[in-house]
């Protein structure tokens, strides 16, 4: 009886082997997979009111911060970068005109790229600048290097008048879209 | 063994993806006990039987209703991105499934009651693997295209995450019942002992860049995601640990699983046939309403609540004398305590996947004296049919599965030949979500007392396996004594 069931599971075996057939298949092209997403992220924001301008009596810089941002410079991150660009927006509605700048510094605290705005005062529209990084752009190393900016920002008008406009502020808003080679 | 090999390597695509579980070629082919399983209630012309320990029941299927393997990997010198980008990105929705199920049999008894010829019982014990999983098409496009460029705004759906997987063992007895003429009955009790078990079934969430309120963009993401396992972090500690004793360790806790030493459940099937006519038949039932009490070796993850950002903000006055620089950390650790990760290890319940079948069956073309010797006419066939005496069977056949995002099904028309007592042959045209165009053999030989069948479905993909959405093999041997009375 052995027999008679190995026999039949041997011919049922072959049957479905004689007549199945598939095309070449090449697996290795998995490794020629790329994987590129573009990812968008706010990065920051500054917003002051044209009271504290005015109110700033010691110098005219009213502003100024150096925050820790070590996003480009993770290992992950900055050996799959790319390109992209960082984007700033600014509105101005105040009666002053402005000076913004922000740098970029690695762990050392030295400067590694500026980015400065001479901003006039009553913005009838918002100012958009975009830096691109990578082929065509900056250098990639700025970002990948830098460990804190420093945002600075400073009147270069007086500290009495007053806008008309309603609520007047200066808004400092930036945001990044970056190619990423994942694989 | 190529060939093999490419088999096995579909089989075990679907293991990392899912599963149809449709048996529609051994559904009411009564002639093969196994066909007690799918429905406790159909006709037993069995005076006993007796499953090869083993196998006696073997049955693997694999299925995506999406892309297969040859759309991806054929050696047709398309860039493989590209093929990606329009063969699995571009088409495959988050309905589509890669599902795989293999079904062991390792004991199989039945016999007719002395005192009761009408009553045939049948218990026994099977191994199951069932893994299925839904094709995460959001989180997909977010790691190949990412929330940038085109997709600022879109809404990316988290609870695409879905997927389903376990590995069982169960216990069964069933008694089926003439009870009359015209009816059949049946049930089958099943204990249900659990090798492991994950789940990650009741995801809900979005992840979505937009314009901002004050800046540029706002990033918000509202997560409530859950994986619950059961079984699985016994393995992976031993796994983990890499000693000499892993594989002695890896066999001991695996025999303890299958025998009764994991988590436990109880479950039933029921069916009935009935017979409209001496020539019409009309069949259904209802397998796996049962559960499992998920409590030993239980480790859940869980990721839920909601965050927003804008980034670095700063807004003067109020912030003026924050001369903190670790505000990007802040940030973070912001973000972070919004979406708390979690683990614990609450027991909970899991719902075994429910089937339902049925069918009618048209016979025709009688064969005469001989053609069904030995069949058991006498016990299952009454009341002036003689059923056993039909050379030809025809029918439909309905089947329906409840997957986690809902109920899956499957329509099938059969045509039945009996060639005497040795073979019968059925072939099946089924319509599902993975084909439209699966033709099914199946084929029972009956070699004196040793039974043999074989079933392989979608026969025409055989032509090219790799490019083939749905592939089922089952067999098996029994040894049967046929009723004589």
């Amino acid at each position: 009886m052995k027999k008679r069931i190995d026999l039949m599971l041997l011919v049922t075996a072959c049957a479905f082997l004689l007549f199945s057939c598939t095309e070449e298949q090449n697996f290795d092209q998995i490794d020629d997979l790329t994987v590129t997403p573009t990812l968008a992220t706010p990065l920051f924001y500054v917003e002051s009111d044209e009271q504290t301008i005015n109110n700033s009596v010691t110098t005219t810089t009213f502003y100024t911060q150096t925050v820790d941002f070590e996003v480009f410079s993770e290992t992950y991150v900055a050996e799959r970068l790319l390109e992209g660009t960082i984007t700033y927006a600014i509105d101005n509605t105040t009666s002053k005109n402005l000076f913004l700048t922000i740098e970029f510094l690695d762990a050392s605290g030295n400067v590694l790229d500026v980015e400065s705005f001479n901003i006039e005062a009553n913005l009838s529209e918002t100012f958009i600048r975009e830096v691109v990084y990578g082929p065509g752009g900056k250098s990639l190393d700025i970002l990948t290097a830098t460990t804190q900016l420093r945002i600075t920002a400073t009147n270069l008008g007086n500290t009495t008048s007053t806008s008309t406009n309603a609520d007047p502020k200066i808004e400092l808003g930036s945001a990044a879209e970056f190619l990423f080679q994942l694989k | 063994m190529r060939v093999l090999l490419r088999i096995v390597f579909l089989v075990l695509l679907g293991a990392f993806s899912v599963c149809a579980q449709n048996k529609e070629l051994l559904y009411d082919f009564y002639e093969i006990p196994q066909a007690l399983m799918l429905n406790p209630g159909v006709k037993t012309p069995q005076k006993w039987h007796v499953g090869v320990p083993i196998i006696s029941g073997l049955s693997f299927q694999g299925a995506t209703s999406g892309v297969t393997v040859n759309d991806l990997f054929a050696n047709d010198g398309i860039d493989f991105t590209t093929k990606v980008q329009e063969r699995l990105l571009d088409v495959m929705t988050r309905k589509d499934d890669f599902s795989t199920t293999s079904q062991i049999e390792g004991i199989t008894v039945g016999f007719r009651g002395k005192n009761r010829p009408d009553d045939y019982y049948s218990f026994g014990m099977y191994g199951e693997t069932d893994i299925i999983a839904y094709w995460p098409k959001d989180l997909a496009i977010l790691a190949f295209e990412g929330n940038g460029g085109a997709n600022l705004g879109r809404r990316f759906n988290l609870g695409d995450v879905n997927v389903r997987g376990e590995m069982i063992n169960v216990f069964h007895f069933g008694i089926n019942r003439k009870m009359g003429n015209d009816l059949t009955i049946g049930a089958r009790a099943k204990l249900y002992s659990s090798v492991f078990q994950f789940q990650s079934i009741k995801n809900k969430g979005s992840f979505t860049t937009t314009q901002g309120q004050d800046n540029i963009y706002v990033s918000a993401l509202d997560a409530d995601l859950q994986l619950q396992t059961a079984g699985v972090r016994g393995f992976y500690d031993i796994v983990d640990e890499d000693t000499s004793t892993t594989q002695k360790d890896l066999t001991s806790l695996f025999t303890e699983r299958v025998l009764l030493g994991g988590n436990l459940g109880l479950g039933f099937d029921a069916g009935f046939s009935y017979q409209l006519s001496p020539q019409t038949t009309l069949t259904a039932s209802v397998l796996d309403v049962g559960f499992i009490y998920n409590s030993k070796d239980v480790w859940n993850y869980t990721l839920k609540g909601n965050a927003s950002t804008e980034g670095i903000t700063v807004y003067l006055p109020e912030d003026i004398n924050n001369l903190n620089n670790d505000l990007w950390q802040e940030l973070l650790d912001d973000i972070e305590a919004d979406l708390p990760y979690g683990e614990n290890t609450s027991g909970y319940i899991s719902f075994r996947p429910v089937k339902a079948y049925g069918s009618i069956r048209y016979d025709f073309g009688e064969g005469g004296n001989s053609l069904m010797d030995n069949c058991g006419c006498g016990v299952n066939a009454g009341g002036g049919s003689n059923t056993g005496m039909y050379r030809n069977s025809v029918g439909g056949q309905l089947f329906m599965m409840k997957r986690p995002r809902g109920v899956q099904a499957a329509l099938t028309g059969f045509y039945q030949r009996r060639f005497g007592r040795v073979l019968a042959l059925k072939t099946t045209y089924t319509v599902d979500k993975y084909s439209f165009s699966n033709i099914g053999l199946g084929l029972n030989l009956q070699a004196g007392p040793v039974n043999f069948y074989v079933m392989g479905d979608n026969l025409l993909s055989y032509r090219n396996l790799a490019d083939s959405h749905y592939l089922s093999l089952q067999f098996g041997f029994n040894i049967i004594s046929w009723n004589d009375n």
